[in-house]
């Protein structure tokens, strides 16, 4: 039979096929499944790949993208693809802060740090003994095919899907352990979402479902996982999981007496806000909207996606990902260009537009609701971050820092975000971008078992903030909509 | 003035000019409850109805909304003073076990667009707190919200209490939310499911013209 060999990054996974399918058919059966806004028409470009051997020729829908999509393309015999690491819901964050702790491994020869998202799932190999990194895979998480967001997942779960949720996501986990090393690890550090671990350890997530929201444990325990021993770091509350512990590890933000925040920014945005020895977190939810979903031109980070929009002499410039022809616009150029167009007057501060459309490129323009998705979804991260520091007796002028962790906070333009809202401007120059936080927390604890303890204060300091009902996350929601002041 | 104005720039969210123009017109003496009517209402009217048609999206209705509290603000002291009646009274809550109030909001927005009193029992509210204040504050309406497939089935409890409560033929029960359709309103035999907010507020107009 014909085999498909599909690489990602270090991760190379070979599947046989028979018959002619469409390449995305043998690609989900190997247990990759890449996004189509679009419905799998064509339309939208992001689930381009490389692709060569014995497949159809380009259609009209690809000719029209300048590039094989997996939805397209046809596989006539043995073929080989790439699935871009640079294409944004393939592109996941594995890039790590540098460790400068001293190495005090967990126990055994060879480990693992394993970041389970909602959207992906990023996993780094370590050899104990010497602290350096000896591989790295990631894969989007498969249970995206039964719901995309943690609620659906949840409800999923309730109505009989919990051991198939459970056994994708062991599978996907296993999968990228074996392709980013040759044996078992001895040791690992498996962090993610509440929801998530609920997920990966098999447990009915029955108490995330209703209020009060309580979860009936918070991990922190370890447990025979992969043929090693692994350690789930604690969650803080059902909404605030163990990556965020993690990444607030990794920040540094407790180790320090001043006060700092920290925001992932996703599908839920999560904030954690570091001040006299409490800290206050938080998660609200932004939707897709900063993910490309939901916006007419939306596309993810592949070849043609304007990622970035500048105004000069009044004229609006795109530039587009390898300077191909523009295809859509990607989360960092969609925040860039509703700032532009805020800065020429082309759209004003409730958000209208003069025009039908705000042409970006050929074939690329904004409209009108896609200027109110990105409203919705930066309120609830503005207002969201207002309300934490508001709550914890602080102001905006406190705050020494400000921790963008996370995939899409990696690739923002600040000065744009601060212009559009979703960052207050008085943080501006305040922020760091510190990548897959939840990733570089769960590699210091398997190098650093001290760590482990680290985890265990910042998790029991920590004080949940509700935003649901909570008057003045309304407030702030509402006057967050509008861009900037009013004339 | 013409009160078209504030209608116009309430649609378009200005909410310090609808302040300005509604302190201007009280100034000039127009009747509290004109400028209400013909300035506020109508403008959270057209915002109802191009939002029903989806010509406009939920940022600018709740931008309106903000627009026209602003504007409410300076005339609620007045209208209490002219005792002026609103067309019904609503009380509203997501139900026990749903913190998720967004929509709710929406709701009760629009339904203040449309001049009824609302009471906002806020998130996770019991079926006795619903009933207790319906018999209370003489509420026409109990609206009921939830987000979550988990805790709509509270709704029904509700109808059972007001039942209990021997109130039901004196109020109308609806409710919304995302997982909640007509067939599940049937099932639980409330009195209205809406799909969205500015028809909730019509639906709730309608019912209390009706009584």
């Amino acid at each position: 039979m014909p085999e498909l060999i599909i690489h990602l990054g270090d991760t190379t996974v070979r599947q046989v096929f028979s018959g002619t399918p469409v390449l995305d058919e043998v690609l989900q059966a190997a247990g990759f499944s890449l996004p189509h806004p679009c419905g799998g028409r064509g339309a939208c470009g992001k689930c381009a790949v490389q692709l060569s051997g014995l497949v159809s020729a380009p259609n009209a829908a690809e000719q029209r993208a300048g590039t094989r999509l997996s939805c397209q393309a046809v596989l006539l015999g043995d073929a080989e693809v790439t699935l871009s690491q640079a294409s944004s819901d393939a592109r996941i964050e594995t890039s790590t802060a540098v460790l400068d702790r001293p190495l005090r491994p967990l126990p055994g020869k060879t480990g693992a740090a394993v970041d389970i998202g909602t959207t992906t799932i990023a996993v780094n190999r370590y050899d104990l003994t010497t602290g350096t990194r000896t591989g790295t895979a990631a894969a989007l998480n498969p249970q995206i095919s039964i719901a995309a967001d943690v609620m659906g997942r949840i409800d999923a779960a309730l109505s009989g899907k919990l051991s198939l949720l459970r056994q994708q996501v062991t599978d996907a986990v296993q999968q990228l352990l074996d392709a980013s090393g040759p044996s078992s690890p001895d040791a690992l550090v498996v962090t993610g979402n509440t929801t998530m671990l609920y997920l990966l350890t098999g447990r009915s997530p029955d108490s995330l479902a209703r209020a009060p929201f309580e979860a009936d444990t918070l991990f922190g325990t370890t447990v025979p996982l992969f043929g090693g021993q692994a350690y789930l770091p604690p969650c803080m509350n059902a909404f605030v999981g163990a990556d965020i512990t993690c990444a607030v590890l990794a920040s540094g933000i407790c180790e320090r007496d001043e006060t700092a925040l920290l925001c992932d920014i996703g599908t839920n945005g999560e904030m954690a806000l570091w001040r006299d020895g409490i800290l206050y977190v938080t998660s609200t939810a932004a939707g897709p909207a900063f993910e490309g979903a939901g916006i007419s031109c939306g596309c993810g980070s592949v070849p043609g996606a304007i990622d970035r929009v500048a105004l000069a002499n009044g004229q609006l410039f795109s530039r587009t990902i390898d300077g191909a022809p523009a295809v859509g616009v990607c989360g960092s150029g969609l925040i860039d260009a509703i700032a532009a167009g805020l800065t020429a007057g082309l759209i004003d501060e409730t958000g209208a537009m003069d025009d039908d459309e705000l042409p970006l490129a050929p074939g690329v323009a904004l409209l009108p609701r896609d200027v109110r998705a990105v409203q919705l979804a930066k309120a609830a991260i503005a207002a969201g971050m207002l309300t934490l520091v508001e709550t914890a007796g602080a102001q905006l002028s406190d705050i020494a820092s400000l921790c963008i962790a996370g995939g899409f906070g990696s690739h923002l333009n600040v000065s744009s975000a601060t212009a559009i809202g979703l960052i207050p401007a008085e943080l501006a120059n305040r922020v760091c971008v510190l990548g897959n936080a939840a990733l570089s927390g769960a590699a210091q604890a398997l190098l650093d078992r001290t760590c482990i303890h680290a985890l265990e204060r910042i998790a029991a300091h920590s004080r949940h903030v509700a935003l649901g009902g909570n008057p003045r996350f309304n407030e702030h929601y509402i006057d967050q909509m509008l861009f900037g002041q009013e004339e | 003035m013409d009160l078209k104005e504030i209608s116009v720039q309430l649609q378009a969210g200005k909410a310090k000019i609808v302040k300005t123009l509604v302190q201007q017109a009280i100034d000039e003496g127009i009747p509290a409850q004109e400028i209400l009517e013909k300035g506020l209402l109508d403008g959270m009217n057209e915002v109802g109805e191009k939002f029903k048609n989806n010509e406009i999206f939920v940022p600018e209705v709740l931008v309106a909304a903000r627009a026209m509290n602003q504007g409410v603000s300076l005339l609620k002291p007045l209208l209490q003073q002219a005792g002026v009646q609103a067309t019904g009274r609503v009380c509203i809550g997501t139900v026990q076990g749903d913190l998720h109030d967004i929509g709710k909001n929406l709701v009760k927005m629009m339904m203040e667009g449309k001049g009824l009193e609302v009471i906002d029992l806020g998130t996770d509210v019991s079926a006795d707190t619903f009933v207790k204040t319906a018999i209370e504050q003489h509420c026409d309406i109990i609206c009921c919200s939830a987000l979550l497939t988990t805790t709509m089935s509270v709704m029904g409890d509700v109808v059972k209490a007001a039942e209990a409560a021997g109130i039901r033929d004196k109020v109308k029960i609806m409710i919304g939310g995302a997982p909640v359709n007509e067939a599940f309103r049937a099932q639980i035999d409330a009195d209205a499911y809406t799909t969205d907010a500015a028809s909730a507020a019509d639906c709730a107009v309608n019912f209390c013209k009706a009584c």
